[in-house]
């Protein structure tokens, strides 16, 4: 390979990476640990770094008293359909953003990073008035179609941002070759984009998964609650429930860190995978 | 099949202006024609619809109804005034005591915040570029933080920085780096290294996830090319990676500005914003001026964050823009 | 192939997804009977699990109704229950708390449900506590009491008897002498298990009465019956710089930032010999595994000089919302909920001070931990039930507030005396410019 590094490169490299990874790790070392301890022992000193007894009972406590299997299909289905949902639109818009000049782009553009700046509780009022108008409070539908549209812009800008790294040779040698530009888009960027895509999906994904305010205003009933809400039980300014808290928070986090060791194979191949390689 | 040279992809980012019919686009994109200007319109305007559609829906439209509160005297705990006021709740804003410290805060929260965030995140991705044995499972473990919600992050977070029985203290005394255990969350200073500390511990997942996948699209041969030339290691990082991935760097950074400045989950989850209001930032003020109903007030502010951000957001871009200008 | 199967996939999984998720919006509906929403707002899941059970019992009793409970999570549920309330549909029953009463009643959220409750059998089971707070000052039923809140001292038995000390303390002043002389920071042991953060404020406002009880007005504990704050008695410096010493030479230095959590942490694990807290903390404490039974008991709440303590009351109940389209069937469920084995079961499994007289001679109610409340209750003269201005528009603000300036005054920002006189400022000049409140 190119650019050999020094052994003591190499030493400094993993020392660093080792470093971050023992930091980033211990906080959810230690909700599983805190999730592992029996009612009582969370309160204990001296602190004890592993449980003296190891104790599932918060686990099981969430799926006797709390339909804590209901809250992750809810989630599960919102968040993956208004990930898919949002991705596939958005890929529209950035390869449109990417590709044309036009009249109001900037704006539009503009008009994306807005949406990232507005605080929620502002709009969250006249939101639950227009979804009890179309009937779509307590329905899984709504909060996907709301979530679909809060994924979108930025989801747009990130796309976009792929494309523009792709030659539009690539889809014109298509539409040349007879591809509409919709069949060129799916054809021919499509899977050359397809760690982007990836990525823009998990974001989309991860954030409708961890979405909390939204959940509560536009969610009723049991049957309808989302994982952050439930989380959100276990925690207030009144009482913290520690252990059902971090029993709770250790499966809310198991499907986002699933997905992330399943596509980080995607983000690695790169965006140059059909590339030829030296 | 040959790969564009990194030029290729500083496409400039005009914005505005009319369709360009005969604009002679850079590294070798081919003149778009006129001739399909009606088709074209319609392209444009079909892959647009429903972007276009659900975020004018279920973001603006609400957004814009909302704001008019910050107009009016709007208080959840008396709804039998709610007179149109003008700018009173903005006057109400300024005047209050609490503003410059407020200011300030945020100003430090995003900063302190944000430069180690993007250096050690740069340096993740850096790193990750080149394979090694277990890379995979390494990214999917350090880009756990990502998972979980700012809010039970700010909790887990109060925990661990509590003075008496927290996780921190303990270990900092063990290692001996410490002897008597720091209060962390009652000084309004270390209070405020504690959240950015948490905040720096969430946000770089991000920066090396972005760099990262921005990194992966730059082509080998220019490496080795710059190898050839005897290019070191400092000066194929400013010469070649960084210029590549230019346009990810100035957005990733802009989009972590807008979410950082807010992102009021973290700092009420740990500290509430005191003691006595120190770590208090624009977005969770407004948040305890929304807690007490006073929805008119807290809405002027979040109209005053959207302005501040929309203004640099501006100036960044025309910045970075010139910038890419002149490299390509 | 793989071009198509991304396309394919994706195209796939959000129709599916989208498809899936198409539910028909609340269940129910289709068997004819009535049903109502009900909103909770102090959630805790093993409350609800309560609450669940006794309107499985209701739902038995009256097979024409159906109750759908709402259980928002407890810091999110009072904006959602106020969006419910604003866009009129969706809520019929909802908990209303003396916090919000106020401000709900003001915006003609609340229905008065005095109508409906004119002929309920149950008013003669409750207690007169409970009788009192169901009716407001103009005799309008906003809410039904379910229980109610009120502090105890939790003490530890064993270090206060190795300090020393043959009984619990008695007086605020007490509490700072033993506190003083069970901490011992290097050991990892602290005296009080103060709280500095959010809610710190009532603790301290809760010690100023006390020290006032003499001349307080009891139907609004932050006015002196000479229509002065209390804020602005002599006695009130006093309270304030003992509280501040309770802080400085008997408590852990970070208890600044400690909210629940932290306080009962601190308690519980061991570290704290004292604690103030509600009822429901019993249950929290007997479950820890670093003290056992035997180190701890509750105590009847500190005095004054003058001998005397304050108790506010804190009340929660059950109300009817304005927009509601079944208010009989609601009241019923109100009604049910208030009487009986089910208001028992409820105070008694959620640690709260009961609003039946049936369960009050609870012998439960008279051992242990809760023994201190009965004889709170046996002494009303010595422990005076106060009623605090919390249904006032501003209380919400005022809690902020004051719990800033506590902030302030602990880390020495803002003197004992300029606090209380701010203190004094705000209540007058509230009480000026909204006489009605």
């Amino acid at each position: 390979m190119i650019n050999k590094p020094s052994a003591a490169g190499r030493a400094a490299r993993f020392a660093f990476l080792g470093i971050w990874l023992v930091i980033t790790l211990f906080p959810l070392y230690w909700i599983i640990v805190t999730s592992l301890k029996g009612p009582g022992a969370i309160f204990s000193f001296p602190i004890s770094y592993w449980p003296d007894h190891i104790s599932f009972e918060n686990y099981t406590g969430l799926f006797s008293h709390a339909q804590f299997g209901t809250y992750l299909i809810n989630s599960l289905i919102c968040a993956a359909a208004a990930g898919a949902t949002a991705t596939t639109i958005a890929m529209l818009s950035a390869y449109v953003l990417a590709r044309f000049e036009f009249r109001g782009k900037g704006a539009t553009m503009m008009a994306a990073l807005v949406t990232q700046m507005i605080p929620s509780f502002i709009a969250l009022g006249p939101l639950y008035l227009l979804m009890t108008h179309l009937g779509l409070v307590d329905n899984r539908l709504g909060l996907t179609l709301v979530y679909t549209a809060i994924c979108i812009p930025f989801c747009t800008v990130m796309l976009r941002g792929f494309f523009e790294a792709i030659p539009d040779a690539l889809e014109e040698a298509a539409m040349i070759d007879g591809c509409s530009r919709f069949g060129a888009l799916f054809r021919v960027l499509l899977p050359v984009l397809r760690p982007g895509i990836v990525a823009a999906f998990i974001f989309n994904f991860v954030n409708c998964w961890n979405e909390l305010f939204l959940s509560v205003t536009l969610m009723n009933g049991d049957a309808r609650k989302t994982v952050p809400t439930a989380l959100n039980d276990f925690i207030s300014s009144f009482n913290i429930d520690w252990g059902s808290m971090s029993a709770a928070a250790v499966l809310t986090i198991a499907p986002t860190m699933v997905l992330f060791a399943f596509a980080s194979r995607y983000i690695v191949q790169g965006l140059t995978s059909g590339a030829v390689k030296g | 099949m040959t790969l564009s040279t990194p030029e290729h992809t500083e496409r400039p980012a005009t914005t505005g202006g009319a369709p360009r019919a005969t604009r002679t686009a850079p590294g070798g994109h081919t003149p778009r024609k006129r001739v399909f200007n009606v088709r074209r319109g319609l392209t444009i305007a079909g892959f647009l619809a429903p972007a276009v559609l659900a975020v004018t829906v279920f973001v603006y439209y609400p957004m814009i109804t909302g704001s008019q509160m910050a107009f009016r005297h709007w208080n959840l705990n008396d709804l039998t005034d709610t007179s149109w006021i003008g700018l009173g709740n903005f006057r109400d804003i300024f005047a209050d005591p609490a503003w410059g410290t407020v200011l300030s805060n945020t100003v430090f929260w995003v900063v302190a915040s944000i430069v180690p965030q993007f250096l050690i995140g740069f340096a993740i991705a850096l790193w990750l570029r080149r394979r090694f044995r277990l890379r995979g499972l390494y990214q999917a473990l350090i880009f756990f933080p990502w998972a979980i919600s700012g809010f039970l992050i700010g909790i887990l977070f109060r925990w661990m920085f509590n003075g008496e029985f927290g996780v921190v203290n303990d270990l900092l005394q063990r290692a001996g780096l410490i002897s008597q255990p720091i209060p962390w969350l009652a000084d309004p200073d270390t209070a405020m290294t504690a959240v950015v500390i948490a905040n720096v511990w969430y946000g770089v997942t991000f920066f090396a996830i972005m760099i990262l996948a921005a990194l992966q699209s730059i082509p080998d041969e220019l490496y080795e090319a710059s190898a050839l030339d005897g290019a070191g290691r400092v000066r194929t990082l400013f010469n070649v990676t960084i210029p590549s991935i230019r346009g990810t760097l100035s957005l990733t950074v802009l989009l972590r500005v807008i979410w950082i400045f807010n992102f009021p989950d973290l700092i009420f989850g740990m500290t509430g914003g005191g003691p006595a209001d120190q770590t208090h930032i624009v977005t969770t003020w407004m948040i305890s001026i929304a807690q007490q109903g006073n929805y008119g007030k807290a809405s002027a502010l979040g109209l005053i964050v959207m302005a501040t951000l929309f203004v640099f957001s501006l100036f960044y871009l025309t910045a970075t823009r010139e910038r890419k200008g002149s490299t390509s | 192939m793989r071009t198509r199967n991304m396309a394919v996939t994706l195209a796939v999984a959000s129709a599916l997804a989208l498809s899936a998720c198409a539910d028909g919006g609340s269940a129910g509906g289709k068997s004819g009977a009535v049903h109502i929403s009900m909103v909770e707002s102090l959630t805790n899941p093993s409350r609800t699990v309560v609450l669940k059970k006794l309107i499985g019992q209701f739902e038995a009793q009256n097979p024409t109704i159906k109750v759908d409970l709402i259980s928002p999570p407890t810091d999110q549920a009072d904006q959602k229950i106020q969006q419910m309330l604003q866009s009129g549909t969706g809520i019929d029953a909802l908990e209303v708390r003396d916090t919000t009463v106020g401000a709900f009643s003001t915006n003609g959220w609340l229905h008065d449900m005095a109508p409906e409750l004119k002929d309920w059998s149950g008013w003669a089971g409750l207690t007169d506590n409970a009788t009192r707070y169901s009716k407001d000052t103009k005799g309008r039923t906003f809410y039904i009491p379910y229980g109610f809140y009120g502090l105890t001292l939790y003490y530890r038995t064993d270090l206060t008897a190795k300090a020393g000390f043959s009984t619990p303390p008695a007086s605020w002043d007490d509490l700072l002498t033993q506190a003083s002389a069970v901490q011992k920071p290097d050991l990892h042991q602290y005296g009080y298990a103060f709280r500095g953060g959010k809610g710190g404020s009532n603790l301290a406002v809760l010690q100023i009465e006390a020290y006032v009880a003499d001349k307080i007005d009891r139907d609004d504990a932050y006015k002196l019956t000479d229509g002065r704050t209390i804020f602005a008695a002599p006695e009130a410096l006093d309270a304030l710089n003992t509280y501040l010493k309770l802080f400085q030479q008997a408590s852990p230095p970070s208890s600044v930032a400690w909210g629940f959590p932290e306080m009962v942490q601190g308690f519980s694990s061991g570290s704290t010999a004292f604690l103030l807290q509600d009822p429901e903390v019993i249950a929290t404490v007997g479950q820890s595994k670093a003290i056992n039974t035997g180190q701890w008991n509750t105590a009847p709440l500190l005095t004054g000089p003058g001998g005397k303590g304050c108790q506010p009351v804190g009340s929660a109940g059950w109300g009817t919302a304005a927009s509601s389209k079944h208010k009989d069937e609601t009241a019923k469920l109100i009604e049910f909920l208030a009487q009986g084995d089910a208001s028992a079961t409820f105070t008694k499994e959620n640690g709260l001070v009961p609003v039946v007289k049936s369960a009050a001679d609870d012998p439960f109610y008279k051992t242990g931990p809760w023994a201190s409340y009965l004889a709170m209750n046996q002494s009303p003269d010595k422990y005076l039930t106060v009623v605090q201005p919390r249904s006032v528009a501003w209380w919400s603000e005022w809690s902020q507030k004051a719990d800033a300036d506590v902030q302030r005054m602990l880390l020495g920002k803002v003197s004992t005396k300029d606090l209380l006189a701010d203190w004094d400022a705000y209540w007058t000049a509230k009480w000026k410019n909204q006489p009605n409140q």
